[in-house]
């Protein structure tokens, strides 16, 4: 495919089926042990607000992860409690601990070349499509790549 | 100040102070320190009597104060909006009890001396905000961060650093007490318009790269000019910007950006500026200040904490714990003595000596905390 092309056609002309149902999703409130155990095959795992709900309230990614395995620092100025969340001392417990709570998404009208930009700008490789607040699937660089690619 | 020479200093101090930092958090010391004594070499009693060179100029000054409004910004989008709303009722009560008794028992220390009512004020604003990070580290190497005592230090470290703020500006403003509350009432009311109406702008899309890091950069000035117009301190404006935009959906990227420019360039020259002012000939007038400030600064800390701490629930030996945990201060000290001595509100002599008391508090709650938590906890 074009890539031009690509770039001009919205979220919902490439999305197929699987990125809608095959989500990576855990409630706000489950524990760590779920989450880890997500993570194990995937590289990131949307935050409902509860079981049944898709609500989108979080995000935890791989980086996330690579935090709490870490050993933990203390920054140089510390401020808030962020730095003291930590699988080794049992200060992370549940999902809503270590999710990202402020979320960039993307909807369904969205051209696939601003949904690139704003993951440049954001810094980010996947982003929610989200409609009236609860997520409907997703989109990653990965699976824009398969399309550019004719992959899928 | 000659550029070469201002481009020399700031170099000097920059890697010293990274290297001093760095050996001292090797030993379990909060780096700060390092920075503080960085600019004590590089200041006019080391390497300024040495070789003629002057650190201190307005140069160096405007840089460090800059450093303190990234440090406040940091402050406030690190702690959150959304952290203070989730502050349990226990943490909020400890708080009032810990920000009162510091704040009264740093009043009393100026009244004893004689001090005016507002030069007491501003001694007692000195010592409510809490560093606990040098707590955490030690928390931590005891594995009781997650300990009922280990979460009362941190919810209420986060209120009383907002608590600090608050009082500083509600305490030392310009102006009558009657237009200095309308002042601050006008700047709340600013900050709430402002959040309501961040709350409503969604989905603006604006493509210009690094927008977000710009624009946000420019809010935090010009919110902090806000803050100094309307006779509060920048700080209070740029603590304030840094809580509004703690809700951004950039809120990570906006820290790290933040961490990066102000951690390795414009904080460590605020404490390299701090240690640079280090008046060695203030210490010989010190006597009776020190002698009343350092243990009245830990008194007000430990009795504070450890009763608001046991009204909340917490056994005795645990209220204690909390008590010792928040006496460290560091940052938000050292940032609020400068505030008060650039807002003129002591003398020059004294401004050096109180200057000299709260580095001299600072080094010694830092080293002598985890030796009485460890002491105390593992009892």
């Amino acid at each position: 495919m074009n890539l031009k092309k690509l770039q001009q056609q919205k979220i919902k002309d490439i999305l197929d089926e699987k990125q809608k149902w095959s989500l990576p999703i855990v409630e706000k409130d489950a524990s760590i042990k779920k989450v880890l155990a997500i993570l194990t095959g995937r590289d990131h795992v949307w935050v409902v607000e509860k079981k049944g709900s898709k609500k989108l309230c979080g995000v935890i990614t791989e980086s996330d992860i690579l935090h709490l395995l870490a050993p933990p620092r203390v920054p140089r100025y510390t401020f808030g409690k962020r730095y003291s969340i930590s699988l080794l001392y049992k200060t992370a417990r549940k999902a809503k601990d270590i999710m990202c709570k402020r979320v960039a998404r993307c909807s369904l009208e969205d051209k696939v070349g601003d949904t690139l930009t704003k993951m440049v700008n954001s810094g980010l490789r996947r982003l929610p499509i989200v409609e009236n607040d609860e997520i409907i699937g997703e989109i990653t660089v990965h699976y824009i790549l398969q399309k550019l690619l004719g992959k899928i | 100040m000659s550029m070469e020479t201002l481009l020399l200093l700031v170099g000097l101090a920059l890697i010293l102070a990274r290297l001093i930092g760095y050996a001292l958090e090797k030993i379990k010391q909060p780096a700060v320190i390092g920075e503080i004594l960085a600019g004590i070499l590089v200041g006019p009693f080391v390497i300024g009597k040495i070789f003629g060179l002057e650190y201190l100029s307005p140069e160096t000054e405007a840089l460090g104060k800059l450093g303190i409004i990234l440090l406040l910004f940091l402050s406030g989008i690190e702690i959150g909006i959304d952290e203070i709303k989730s502050a349990s009722k226990k943490g909020l009560i400890t708080t009032c009890f810990d920000a009162s008794f510091a704040f009264l028992f740093g009043f009393i220390v100026g009244h004893i001396l004689g001090y005016s009512t507002i030069v007491s004020i501003a001694i007692g604003n000195i010592l409510v905000a809490t560093s606990v990070g040098i707590t955490v580290r030690t928390l931590m190497e005891m594995n009781a961060l997650h300990s009922k005592v280990g979460e009362m230090i941190l919810t209420v470290a986060v209120l009383d650093d907002v608590f600090g703020i608050v009082i500083l500006s509600v305490t030392l403003g310009h102006g009558s007490s009657e237009l200095l509350l309308l002042k601050v009432f006008l700047f709340f009311l600013i900050f709430l318009a402002t959040l309501f109406l961040a709350s409503r702008i969604k989905n603006i899309k604006i493509n210009i790269p690094n927008f977000v890091l710009t624009s946000s950069l420019s809010f935090l000035l010009i919110f902090s000019a806000l803050a100094k117009m309307l006779g509060l301190a920048a700080i209070t404006g740029s603590f304030f910007a840094g809580l509004l935009l703690s809700r951004s959906k950039h809120r990570r990227r906006l820290i790290n950006f933040t961490r990066q420019i102000g951690e390795v360039f414009f904080i460590p020259l605020f404490f390299i500026w701090i240690g640079a002012s280090f008046d060695f000939y203030a210490l010989e007038d010190l006597g009776l200040l020190v002698l009343l400030f350092i243990p009245m600064a830990m008194l007000g800390k430990i009795i504070g904490c450890s009763l608001g701490a046991r009204v909340c629930g917490l056994k005795g030996r645990d209220a204690f714990a909390v008590g010792i945990g928040m006496m460290p201060r560091l940052e938000v000290a050292l940032v609020v003595v400068t505030t008060e001595i650039s807002m003129g509100v002591f003398s020059k002599e004294l401004a050096q000596q109180i200057l000299a008391a709260t580095v001299l508090l600072v080094i010694i709650t830092s080293l002598i905390t985890p030796f009485l938590l460890k002491t105390v906890y593992k009892r």
